[in-house]
């Protein structure tokens, strides 16, 4: 059994193909991890995606030239450098569009990046006697096939923009929090614009040939994405996404391997199970923290009843009682909403039960002055006797906004509500007004 | 002291244009060190592209701008910005702490890291606004007021004398308000100038030593009692009067 385990991990990573794959995955997800940071926070996620697809125009445009001009084939720094250009390009017609007319900034994104995409397919389709470019694999992406020169390509991309981002780090942690202020101090936005497009640009070539152009925007902003959720800096969400980036490339090397399935959809289906996990379980920002939260949150409707029951029993109030009077919507609410008022300082426990603290009794005061003034409030507009006490039992917990006041003057500021019992006086800096 | 001599900032014949429209049209300000001025008018009335000017960011039609007696152009970080409130992400990974640091950035060199030096300023610029409490706490846990106070905090910490603030009283409650207008108040004492965007003409005669009146035109400059004019603000604020109306009856009553 063990035998057996240790054969599935150690097996593949004998393979060549598994160990290029290992290697040229991790660098590339390593970096477009760190740089996805910047473009999920900056919103450019949709420029990857842009990216990606300009290539193949500038891929078949390499090919083209070194093939028409030096006859050579399939020349991979040349498609490099078209691409390059072409991602620049596309970024620089995307900018001229959204500028000069009013078409916004999404909508330009889609129409240069499906034109630029559009016509790079054009062009390979038409000089299919000349471009051997495989459409399927520049779409799909090979992984487990990775060319030594792709393999070289991305570790250098990787330590480059690795480099540019580590040295620059605080420009442009700052030029995407408040550009403003960067602008403000002298720090060349513009520039660091440029070069954070470059890098976005270079990462994304690299990672093209491995998980391809549908894929490679997921590498860079779902690692990122997935940090996001974990961390409150920015240091420390780049780093985690640099992990999360190398776990969904082992893992998913080891998923396509066991499943004999497609390398970079692999990858990236390990990539996204991973958010999903975090997205459930993240300590702060998780689905199940917020969940866990909103529970024990207790409803201020709670405690305000609590308040009144204690300020009516007139003495120390025993739990039995409460539970007669409170209307909690779950059973535990109530023991809850006790402690938490305890810790306010609200109640205090006295050997019959709860008793109201000075602050607790200021406060009841308020919500005994709300319900007798939405009492004599209902009873103005012709609210039945018989209802009047209930239905002002629901709306004593309407009190925000000044609501009571405006009620107070309305009904010419009464010193007796209908029962012929005194209103309390209006008390400022009460405890619901604190922020 | 010399340098008290130099005003803060001195606006000369500003114009700045889009096209055939004058955001700024002929605007000459003069604003005296250590004081608290508050720039008012309606929307649109140029405040931003004068908040725009003295940062350096407009290019003039024509016209001069000086922040200390140097032109703006080689004064950059010369005049600490605070942001409107709405136009920060406050989901941004940052901390309260390193907020405030950035105020240090444009005093380290790229090549190296912050020194014990720039966090012990910042945690300073912290301490004047009575937010070490929290410097640990991400940005979007803190309440208006005191998301408000860390970015004051981070102009402090840029050291610059002049404080330029874009509308730091938009959407907080009464008591924030106040203790806003504390902190500005000492950072007065403390020396500095402040430049203070306000929208409220209620608050803007209690609030501020000078008032600049702004409607592409400078309709007026001076203490509030001058500025704050029924005449003038029928002027600028075309078909608000009741407004001012009622602060008329105040500013009597006083």
């Amino acid at each position: 059994m063990m035998d057996g385990l240790l054969q599935a991990f150690w097996a593949p990573l004998t393979e060549t193909y598994f160990q290029k794959a290992l290697i040229g995955g991790c660098a590339v997800a390593l970096v477009s991890g760190v740089v996805g940071c910047l473009v999920v926070l900056r919103r450019m996620a949709f420029l990857g995606d842009a990216l990606s697809h300009a290539m193949i125009a500038g891929v078949a445009g390499g090919y083209l030239v070194m093939k028409l001009l030096f006859g050579i084939e399939a020349h991979a720094p040349s498609m490099l450098l078209g691409s390059l250009i072409a991602a620049v390009l596309t970024v620089a017609l995307i900018g001229l569009v959204s500028r000069v007319s009013r078409v916004k900034e999404d909508t330009a994104i889609g129409i240069m990046y499906t034109g630029v995409f559009a016509l790079g397919v054009v062009v390979v389709s038409i000089f299919r006697e000349y471009i051997h470019i495989d459409l399927m694999h520049f779409i799909m992406g090979d992984i487990l096939g990775v060319a030594d020169a792709d393999l070289w390509v991305s570790v250098l991309v990787a330590a480059l923009v690795l480099s540019v981002l580590v040295l620059f780090f605080r420009h442009f942690q700052l030029a995407s929090f408040d550009p403003v202020m960067a602008a403000s101090t002298g720090l060349p936005v513009l520039l660091l614009d440029y070069a954070l497009t470059s890098c976005v640009s270079l990462v994304v070539v690299s990672a093209v040939s491995m998980v391809g152009v549908i894929l490679v925007v997921g590498l860079l902003i779902t690692p990122a994405a997935t940090a996001y959720l974990l961390s409150d800096r920015l240091d420390r969400m780049m780093a985690l996404a640099a992990l999360f980036g190398v776990t969904s490339v082992i893992g998913g090397l080891y998923l396509c391997v066991w499943l004999d399935s497609a390398g970079g959809g692999a990858v990236m289906l390990f990539c996204t199970l991973q958010f999903l996990v975090v997205l459930v379980l993240a300590p702060r920002y998780g689905i199940l923290a917020r969940w866990l939260r909103l529970r024990r949150l207790v409803p201020q409707q709670v405690i305000e009843d609590v308040l009144i029951t204690v300020l009516r029993q007139k003495k120390d109030t025993p739990l039995p009682v409460l539970q007669q009077f409170v209307q909690a919507p779950q059973h535990a609410m109530l023991p809850k909403a006790l402690r938490q008022m305890e810790q306010e300082g609200l109640i205090g426990a006295a050997p019959d039960g709860y008793r109201l603290t000075e602050a607790g009794e200021k406060e009841a005061g308020q919500v005994l002055r709300a319900h007798r003034l939405w009492e004599s409030y209902l009873t103005s507009i012709g609210t039945p006797p018989e209802a009047v006490h209930q239905t002002a039992h629901r709306m004593e917990h309407i009190r925000g906004n000044g609501t009571v006041d405006y009620l107070d003057e309305k009904l010419g500021k009464p010193q007796v509500d209908p029962h012929g019992q005194k209103i309390p006086p209006r008390q400022k800096n009460n405890h619901f007004n604190k922020p | 002291m010399d340098s008290k001599k130099v005003p803060a900032i001195e606006v000369r014949h500003l114009t700045v244009s889009y096209g055939a429209r004058p955001a700024l049209l002929d605007v000459s300000v003069t604003i005296e060190q250590d004081q608290l001025v508050g720039v008012i008018g309606p929307n649109g009335s140029g405040k931003s592209t004068f908040i725009k000017a003295i940062l350096g960011f407009e290019k003039p039609d024509v016209g001069q701008i000086l922040i200390g007696g140097e032109d703006v152009q080689n004064a950059k970080g010369k005049v600490a910005y605070v942001p409107q409130r709405g136009a920060v992400d406050w989901d941004f990974p940052i901390t309260v702490k390193e907020v405030a640091l950035m105020g240090r950035y444009q005093r380290i060199p790229w090549y190296r890291n912050a020194s014990a030096a720039d966090r012990e300023a910042a945690m300073e610029a912290l301490s004047m606004v009575r937010m070490t409490d929290f410097a640990d706490r991400q940005i979007g846990q803190l309440s208006g007021g005191q998301q408000q106070r860390v970015f004051l905090a981070r102009a402090l910490a840029q050291g610059s004398d002049i404080l330029l603030l874009d509308e730091p009283f938009a959407g907080v409650d009464a008591a924030t308000e106040r203790a806003i207008l504390d902190v500005l108040e000492r950072a007065k004492s403390a020396g500095k100038t402040l430049v203070v965007v306000h929208h409220d003409l209620t608050t803007a005669a209690e609030y501020f030593d000078n008032l600049i009146l702004l409607k592409q035109r400078l309709y007026a400059y001076g203490p509030p009692s001058a500025v704050l004019h029924e005449e003038l603000l029928s002027q600028v604020y075309e078909g608000r009067l009741r407004v001012f109306a009622n602060l008329m009856a105040k500013e009597g009553a006083r």
